[in-house]
């Protein structure tokens, strides 16, 4: 068991874990934190399971987890490996149960003035138009024929159904569609699941917010993405639902029998992979990416909802109601993507599990509104603290091959935090605070109440400080809805 | 009576139970018996609903999971919970089984999936004994 003496403090904000630390480790692994956030990843089993990560073949250059890490199963939250596409693996544990679990950013006209009077109706409104909670169906039901279309186009297939414009397309990270999707990889059963569930939030740490912009740290990117002081902005947090979850229930099973096959050794069967170029992980690989696509439609199909719900109660009383699409970013995924490593450019399968994609200026992969500054990258608070919007830096390339962190990250156990807060003294205490309240389950609000949370500022100045991504804007919650 | 049958563990982001059993069929009941628990107060909720569930797997890891994931799933669609079981049969590799369970108006929790992290099932001293994570 691997203690923070055996670590070195590189610099400020890195702290690297020598690959003879155990005879399996293939590659050192690095924890990015400030020391307060690394003394915190000794709290459960972060680091372990990071070790446990590099071990896996084709890894390169170091296992990382940035400064929100946690313990997960398999990779922790807030992982990231680089996997070499020719002669590594690929691993649904270095993705997650919620594949393409991720956040959007939608921006409005409006300052909180103007909506002030309305929030109330406003806020329930969006609970009425963006459904939430478990198991719920979504606000599109799609047939068996219509789903495998859905799962092959993503983000385009919205755009042809009339449920998406062309910029939320473009503003989407991969255009809301990640090649290689493959329906005839998924399972009966994730399809059937996934019939309903089109255009719903879900339940657990997922979140519809109302925001406002609170602070600018960076006045020109926040010009470039069409963010300024006082303006209304709307996040939508959630996933691919049971969708994804069976994906990766369906894949973590199949694939123990790769592990055998190919003669893998690996310390816990949830890091449980297939060669990249096996048929195995071909497989996984067809599937997973049907499910980052369900993901993406899924919040586009929200998107939607809000701008109903928008439309609904505030026509004809403000100047203007539209809500316009920042950005969409995905926190759970593996990807092909070209980095430097070692002196040579090589693709690589990027798993990222509770990290962000953070791609800096120039760079292809950034929208072309944006690519003089770099990509949004959005990272949700918990709920009723700040979240922050930042900019992809080059350094991230140099780093963490383009990644950055994805929220707060917990440091309390669900159970802990019901046993502290009951949820109706924290919605009041919301409420007192001025942010209005929509949940489904009290049970549910006190599982996710701050102070089961890092403190995301922390986190963000981490990020800032070590150069991977900038701050441009911070932005604080008026209304929360939760599953 | 639920401390009993499992144990909750305190885990960061997810659930996890300590389960126990003299035999396997006694772990794989305590084990779904401890899962419903977590998804909500299952006194009350009635036996009205019976399916019988046949499984085969691997090892006897993954039928655990299997097991938990297949009451889920049928949860799941049902908007019920199992919490009663009746096991004819639990081998390493397989199963035979009733649940009976009923719908409830409201869960306490969703469990996402069942997931292999921690889990060790052993014999010690003549009791099976593993910890279960379910992603939250």
């Amino acid at each position: 068991m691997a203690g923070k003496q055996d670590f070195q403090r590189l610099d400020t904000y890195t702290w690297e874990l020598p690959k003879d630390h155990r005879g399996d480790m293939r590659v050192p692994v690095r924890l990015y934190a400030d020391a307060e956030l690394f003394d915190a990843a000794f709290g459960d089993r972060t680091v372990e399971q990071l070790i446990n990560t590099s071990t896996l073949p084709g890894i390169v250059k170091y296992a990382m987890a940035l400064p929100d890490m946690h313990q997960g199963y398999g990779f922790p939250i807030g992982g990231v490996a680089g996997i070499d596409a020719e002669s590594g693996v690929i691993s649904p544990g270095g993705v997650g149960y919620d594949i393409n679990c991720g956040v959007r950013l939608l921006a409005s006209n409006l300052d909180w003035e103007e909506i002030e009077p309305h929030r109330d109706d406003l806020m329930s409104a969006l609970y009425e138009s963006c459904p939430s909670g478990l198991g719920g169906d979504g606000r599109v039901r799609v047939s068996k024929r219509e789903l495998d279309d859905l799962l092959s186009d993503g983000a385009s297939w919205a755009l042809n159904q009339g449920l998406a414009r062309r910029e939320d397309v473009e503003h989407t990270e991969e255009r809301g569609s990640l090649s290689g999707a493959d329906p005839s990889k998924v399972s009966q059963r994730a399809k059937e699941r996934g019939l309903s569930q089109v255009g719903s939030l879900g339940s657990g740490n997922h979140f519809l917010e109302l925001d406002v912009v609170q602070d600018v740290y960076d006045a020109e990117v926040a010009d470039a993405f069409g963010l300024r002081k006082g303006q209304i902005v709307v996040q939508i947090h959630c996933g691919s639902r049971g969708f994804g979850h069976q994906v990766c229930d369906d894949y973590v099973k199949s694939l123990q029998g790769a592990v055998k096959k190919y003669d893998i050794t690996l310390p816990n069967r949830q890091l449980v992979c297939a060669p990249i170029d096996s048929p195995e992980g071909q497989d996984y690989y067809g599937a997973m990416a049907c499910a980052v696509n369900y993901a993406f439609v899924n919040r586009q199909v929200l998107a939607m909802g809000a701008r109903e719900a928008f439309e609904r109660i505030l026509a004809g009383k403000v100047h203007d109601f539209n809500l316009r699409q920042i950005y969409d970013v995905a926190h759970n995924i593996a990807k092909f993507e070209t980095h430097r490593v070692n002196g040579e450019t090589k693709k690589l399968c990027i798993h990222r599990k509770g990290a962000t994609r953070c791609f800096p200026p120039n760079h292809e992969g950034v929208p072309t509104a944006y690519r003089d500054v770099g990509q949004p990258v959005l990272v949700p608070g918990s709920m009723g603290t700040a979240s922050y919007v930042l900019v992809g830096q080059e350094k991230a390339m140099e780093l963490t091959f383009g990644s950055t962190c994805h929220g707060a990250g917990r440091t309390m156990s669900r159970t802990a935090a019901r046993k502290k807060v009951w949820g109706h003294d924290l919605r009041e205490e919301l409420e007192d605070g001025g942010i209005a309240v929509r949940a489904s389950s009290m049970k549910g609000l006190a599982e996710e109440a701050p102070l089961a949370y890092k403190d995301v500022s922390r986190v963000v100045e981490s990020v800032d400080g070590l150069g991977i991504a900038k701050k441009v804007a911070r932005l604080e919650p008026l209304g929360v809805m939760k599953g | 009576m639920q401390e009993e049958r499992f144990k909750e563990l305190e885990h960061t982001a997810d659930i996890a139970i300590l389960v126990r059993g003299e035999t396997l069929a006694e772990l794989f009941a305590n084990a779904a018996y401890g899962m419903a628990c977590q998804l909500t107060d299952v006194e009350g909720v009635p036996t009205s609903m019976e399916r019988e569930i046949a499984l085969h797997a691997d090892d006897v890891e993954m039928l655990l999971v299997d097991w938990l994931s297949e009451l889920l799933f049928l949860g799941e669609k049902e908007n019920a919970v199992f919490h009663d079981f009746e096991m004819q049969h639990v081998g390493v590799k397989e199963l035979r089984a009733v649940a009976r369970g009923g719908r409830i108006k409201e869960h306490q929790a969703h469990i996402k999936a069942v997931t292999f992290s921690q889990m060790d099932l052993r014999q010690t001293g003549g009791v099976y004994e593993t910890p279960i994570v379910f992603d939250v």
